[in-house]
């Protein structure tokens, strides 16, 4: 009896297993950094507070890290989904949609910001961290590609991106690599602006009606050009903001797309330079 | 007996699958109802009460159908579930839905990934999230 006991404990753990992602809810990414805070008497600003946050990760999934010299670029998204949505339900969103071949790690964005629509109240604007910036994003399209840098080639070419589940070893991924260009992912983070920024439509129900379509605020504008301002600051080689469908064809990030050079404008005025 | 008790419970998991794609497909078949015959009364069978409010209420959730151009029945589009999958994390399905462009002069081929949340028994459409990775 016990050896079928023991058969019967097999077999269901394995019939668990094959759906089993591995949550686990006890985050130690203190290696990281997520602060963007310096030392410059110069600048002009507030820093903008940036929320901690605790995420669940699927230990089944690979990511990459890198160094943050990699980064340059700055995307924009919107999330799809209602403005009040949190950073931990785009987490769970995220974890739910990698598959058991495809699992995803954690949240694909870096930063999450909540602000309300133009004309509306809530919900309250905040920025809460996301996924690390020395890990790569997950944000940008998986085929898309970009062309390196001699600095980046470099980095690339000492091995300084490397891939690999929590607790093995980390390895060299060549896949990330083709003819020179480098997956968009490892050379950007994700800035996400909760909700809907594109019209309704029958893949869209979240969209907004045509007669009265959704603005950001200029509150909001001013948020993204000042926390790019300071990523700059910090990071000085990110020197672009794009957005994601720039990189592929997506409806994302609806009308946000449309403000890039205002953020861009405002970014000036706090002595940035983006192209 | 062991054996038997074995197969029954793999059986036993199998037909949940089973009934969960169903019910994900037949929500599907509605949706589509709603959306491209402009099927309003099945909006409560389809989507969450929380989305219908963040909807802006349904009176205007119904505005948005309705502006929405009525499908003919030639040029209907089908939307394909191409893959669903039940999180671990507070029982929500994530089911990526593809539009099928076959006859379809748009033949870049589409996909949206919904949110879907139990709800007073059924399954129901919470929402979308932004589509990539």
């Amino acid at each position: 009896m016990p050896w079928f006991l023991s058969l019967f404990i097999l077999f269901i753990s394995q019939l668990t297993k094959a759906d089993d992602s591995g949550f686990f809810s006890a985050p130690d990414l203190s290696q990281f950094s997520s602060e963007i805070s310096w030392s410059d008497p110069e600048w002009p600003l507030e820093l903008v507070p940036i929320q901690p946050e605790t995420y669940t990760r699927n230990t089944n999934a690979r990511f990459c890290t890198r160094p943050l010299e990699m980064v340059d670029t700055v995307v924009i998204h919107h999330s799809e989904t209602s403005p009040s949505t949190t950073a931990v339900e785009i987490n769970s969103y995220h974890l739910a949609r990698g598959t058991a071949d495809d699992p995803w790690y954690m949240i694909a964005y870096s930063y999450v910001i909540n602000s309300p629509y133009a004309k509306m109240k809530l919900p309250e604007t905040k920025v809460t961290v996301g996924r690390p910036l020395e890990i790569v994003g997950a944000h940008a399209g998986s085929k898309a590609f970009v062309p390196m840098d001699s600095e980046q080639l470099k980095m690339w070419r000492e091995n300084k991106i490397l891939c690999g589940k929590e607790n093995e070893e980390f390895k060299l991924d060549p896949a990330l690599v083709q003819n020179d260009t480098i997956k968009a992912n490892v050379t950007t983070l994700g800035i996400v602006i909760n909700g809907n920024y594109a019209p309704f439509s029958q893949d869209n129900p979240n969209g907004y009606s045509r007669r009265s379509p959704r603005y950001p605020t200029k509150q909001t504008q001013d948020l993204v050009a000042r926390l790019s301002c300071q990523l700059q600051k910090k990071y000085p080689r990110i020197k672009n903001i794009k957005w994601h469908n720039f990189y592929h064809s997506t409806t994302c990030p609806g009308n946000l797309k449309n403000y890039i050079g205002q953020i861009i404008s405002m970014a000036k005025e706090y002595g940035c330079t983006f192209y | 007996m062991h054996l038997l008790l074995i197969l029954l419970l793999t059986l036993n998991i199998s037909s949940t699958h089973a009934s969960d794609e169903k019910t994900i497909k037949e929500l599907f078949d509605k949706y589509e109802r709603v959306m491209s015959e402009h099927k309003t009364e099945l909006i409560d069978d389809v989507f969450t009460k929380k989305f219908i409010r963040e909807s802006g209420g349904k009176e205007e959730f119904i505005e948005k159908i309705k502006e929405l151009p009525k499908a003919k029945k030639k040029t209907k589009l089908k939307r394909i579930l191409e893959r669903w999958k039940k999180s671990k994390i507070g029982n929500m399905f994530i089911a990526k839905v593809k539009k099928d462009t076959h006859n379809s002069k748009n033949s870049e081929p589409t996909s949206s990934n919904f949110v879907l949340i139990e709800e007073d028994g059924k399954l129901k459409i919470d929402g979308t999230v932004s589509d990539d990775e």
